[in-house]
């Protein structure tokens, strides 16, 4: 039973991380990305290629795959945001995203292979250690300090106060002088920082996978629409019940219901509270 | 009328070269890409009425896919009921799939639609997995073919063409009609559609339906020509490809996707290093079309033709009867 909810809250946990990669995106450009899962799935791979190829130190791999996230951040918005924003069709960003994850997640197992590998050891520990592995805790406090560190960031920097002014409206934020071309692509950047971390951080619960990707864009928005959109903890809650819950259904039930059972979460919260948990009502354009 | 004669002269000489196509292709294979060809047609046809017309994305019709090549594995392979018959019921089932996938997340916006039916292809795939007794999970199934006139290649192949020249005249019917101004005027603004008393979700429903009968026939006409389906088959980036020849074709048209269909599925065939950089070529493409004609090839033709001819694109602006509406006004205020 404890087996049941720690492995889940830890794989909860990395569904909150990509909820709050999606938020930082939405909060500035309204575009929720489906590429979310891709840096997660770039910084699993990328770690494990720095620490296993290379033999890089740990640090080192660990800032070489936060550097690939903010990289690959920046990319989506220069190539798969800026110009689609521009134009009227509201949809076409959900186009150029999902292109844009194909691509990486193609050339990713071009290159790298369709096999998962193992991810090697972040912090010294044997392996007697049950429920207190690293795979368990390590992923837990990323998504805690993410979201901790998102808040400061948003409350405490001026970065963060023209974020939060973006993501009231861009267009007076535009008029008071605030850059939003480049605080967007700075949003892009921060985060695919975030999902490089988390995902280099998980990488021993996923394995170092190319397909982790688009499960765990599924899995966050799941996460991010039950706890509520462009709410920080919405998407701490919303990952740690869907991990339990998901967790639960494929020790009780069987591991192949678990996309069922999310699904499930997902329909039941939508049907009883539309903006989720933790959500602001959205006024209907009419 | 001219015009119009030349029009259907074009149309009997392409369906007689369709037709008499097992005579003068080269070998069984490209017989079979070609029944492929028309076979993807069936379901994208459906779906383009969603997807090109009315505007949610959909990426999930693999999963509609599955379910109507495993209704027809276990309905006419299991079972034993006519293939004709089980035919019929893979595309209700299919149709019922929609339906119940339709009903709840039609209603959401466009991310959360796109979200579930990829959730819904990933379902299919565990169900089909986890529910070994009836699809022999992992291991797969066998599927029978057709009987007696569809039981070669070529027959196959002429009972694929008649069934896709079926959906192509359907929604061509839909699409030219006061439907198809619906879907469109949906696509474009909800807010507007609403206004003019458009019944969105309706619509929207019908045709989403529509696009699951289409995938559930396409689903026993895949299997019977595969022979054997696994879970495997249905991949996610199966549904990502029936999504990309819609776009790479031009949203809001029929021959567009038509065209892209047919030239998307022979591509990875032609050039054989193509073939393992498949999808992420589809992704390129995909994102090439988006960014810099977000209306298609297809369109990109059109606009081309109109340009050599000389002919623009007329605009009808409807001009405003203001003292008719003065005079409905005052006689408003009149009866208050």
């Amino acid at each position: 039973m404890l087996t049941v909810l720690i492995s889940g809250l830890a794989s909860g946990a990395l569904f909150a991380a990509a909820a709050l990669v999606y938020n930082v995106m939405f909060s500035t450009s309204k575009v929720l990305g489906v590429q979310t899962g891709q840096t997660a799935m770039l910084g699993g791979v990328f770690g494990a290629w720095f620490i296993r190829t290379f033999h890089f130190p740990i640090p080192l791999a660990l800032l070489g795959s936060i550097f690939v996230g903010g990289v690959f951040g920046f990319l989506t918005d220069l190539i798969a945001v800026r110009r689609v924003l521009n134009r009227s069709d509201e949809h076409l960003w959900l186009l150029s995203t999902l292109a844009f994850a194909t691509i990486t997640q193609q050339v990713v197992a071009l290159l790298w292979g369709t096999e998962p590998l193992p991810f090697p050891r972040v912090v010294p520990q044997d392996f007697s250690a049950g429920l207190l592995d690293q795979k368990y805790w390590l992923p837990i406090l990323t998504a805690l300090a993410l979201a901790a560190g998102i808040e400061l960031f948003y409350r405490r920097t001026l970065y963060g106060k023209l974020f939060l002014a973006m993501s009231e409206d861009p267009f007076a934020a535009r008029a008071r002088g605030v850059p939003t071309d480049r605080i967007r692509a700075l949003s892009y950047v921060i985060s695919g920082a975030m999902g490089g971390l988390a995902g280099f951080m998980a990488g021993q619960l996923t394995f170092a996978y190319f397909a982790v990707g688009i499960t765990l864009s599924l899995n966050g928005f799941i996460a991010l629409a039950v706890g509520g959109l462009g709410s920080n903890t919405g998407a701490l809650v919303g990952g740690a019940a869907l991990g339990i819950l998901s967790a639960g259904a494929s020790y009780f039930i069987g591991g192949e219901y678990q996309n069922t059972v999310s699904v499930g979460l997902l329909m039941v919260v939508l049907l009883l509270k539309p903006a989720g948990l933790f959500g602001a009502q959205v006024a209907r354009p009419v | 009328m001219p015009r119009l004669n030349r029009k259907s002269i074009t149309l009997a000489i392409v369906l007689a070269v369709l037709a008499l196509l097992p005579f003068w292709v080269g070998n069984r294979y490209q017989l079979h890409i070609a029944a492929l060809i028309g076979i993807y047609w069936v379901l994208i046809g459906g779906l383009n009425l969603v997807a090109g017309y009315a505007g949610p994305i959909s990426v999930g019709h693999v999963g509609l896919l599955s379910v109507g090549a495993y209704t027809f594995a276990i309905v006419a392979g299991t079972h034993g009921v006519h293939p004709g018959l089980a035919l019929v019921l893979a595309g209700a089932v299919g149709g019922l799939c929609g339906l119940l996938l339709g009903l709840p997340s039609l209603r959401l916006p466009g991310f959360y639609f796109a979200m579930s039916t990829l959730a819904c292809s990933l379902i299919i795939g565990e169900l089909a997995l986890a529910k070994q007794n009836l699809t022999g999970g992992g291991v797969g199934i066998a599927v029978p073919g057709f009987p007696a006139p569809f039981h070669t290649p070529e027959g196959m192949y002429w009972l694929v063409l008649i069934l896709g020249c079926a959906v192509t005249w359907l929604t061509w019917n839909v699409a030219r009609r006061m439907w198809g101004r619906a879907l469109i005027a949906v696509r474009d603004s909800v807010v507007a559609a609403q206004v003019v008393g458009v019944p969105v979700l309706r619509v929207k429903l019908t045709v989403f339906v529509f696009s699951g009968v289409t995938a559930g026939v396409a689903g026993a006409l895949f299997g019977s020509l595969q022979s054997y389906i696994t879970p495997d088959t249905f991949v996610f980036e199966m549904g990502l490809f029936f999504f990309v020849c819609i776009i790479v074709g031009g949203r809001g048209g029929i021959v567009g996707p038509l065209i892209g269909t047919a030239v998307l599925t022979m591509l990875p065939e032609l050039a054989a290093p193509l073939a393992r950089l498949g999808n992420c070529l589809y992704g390129v493409l995909m994102l090439l079309v988006v960014l810099l004609v977000p209306e298609g090839i297809g369109r990109l033709f059109e606009t081309l033709m109109f340009r050599l001819r000389g002919t623009r694109p007329v605009s009808m602006p409807v001009k405003p009867d203001l003292a008719r509406l003065e005079a409905a006004i005052k006689g408003r205020r009149l009866v208050q």
